[in-house]
């Protein structure tokens, strides 16, 4: 997704509870308009419904994997949401989503 | 090479379904469809099944026992182990996204509702690194 959303013209906000300083690096290099935010208590997790407690592989708190796509107003447009988190949504729909949008 | 073959068969599925699934796991269509391997798995057991039922001997028992322990144990990691209990989003198509304001990676706040009226926003959220 970093690269295929590269040239849409749209933002990526990528929330864990990492701070994740050299994702941002990575994403940087690679031009990608991608911003990595740091929701270290899960408090916007929770509030988007998507607590998974003691989902994590030392049994700790995580988010579970969702996509949410928003236009240029704000409204929803398209989401999804993980019931296994080995899958992750396709870059390809996601950038079609986006190209719709716009 | 027929008293070996099946088994060799068998074990081959067995390694080439981890092998291919790790390597290809950027491709999204194999990264999405974890069942892949689990099918694999199910039939390098079958054919080491039906060797070890014509002759009984250490290599078809071996890849069935090789292919039967990687059945059980793939089945629990995609079936049990990565398994999300359902989860109610609370956003809707149609309908504003509940806002929010975030550190970035180097401390800086960012705010949702600040790119309302400039651009589309994807919103990710994920597991992080474990």
């Amino acid at each position: 997704m970093l690269t295929e959303l590269g040239d849409e013209g749209v933002q990526i906000l990528a929330i864990s509870p990492d701070s994740n300083e050299r994702s941002q690096e990575l994403a940087e290099r690679l031009r990608a308009r991608y911003r990595f935010l740091a929701d270290r208590d899960l408090a916007v997790t929770k509030r988007y419904g998507l607590l998974h407690p003691r989902g994590g592989e030392k049994g700790q708190d995580v988010p579970v994997p969702a996509t949410v796509v928003l236009d240029r107003d704000g409204i929803v447009r398209w989401l999804t949401v993980a019931d296994n988190y080995q899958v992750r949504p396709d870059p390809a729909d996601v950038a079609r989503v986006v190209r719709a949008i716009k | 090479m027929s008293k070996y073959g099946p088994a060799l068969v068998s074990v081959a599925l067995s390694l080439g379904a981890i092998v291919g699934y790790f390597s290809l796991l950027r491709v999204p269509f194999i990264r999405n469809h974890p069942l892949l391997y689990i099918v694999a798995f199910a039939l390098a057991a079958a054919i080491a099944a039906v060797a070890a039922l014509r002759a009984p001997r250490w290599p078809s028992l071996t890849a069935l026992a090789i292919s039967l322990a990687l059945l059980i144990l793939g089945s629990y990691f995609n079936f049990v182990m990565a398994k999300i209990p359902q989860s109610l989003i609370a956003a809707r198509v149609g309908q504003p996204a509940p806002d929010f304001t975030l550190p970035d990676a180097k401390g800086a706040p960012v705010t949702l509702a600040s790119f309302r009226g400039r651009s589309p926003v994807v919103v990710v959220f994920y597991r992080g690194y474990w």
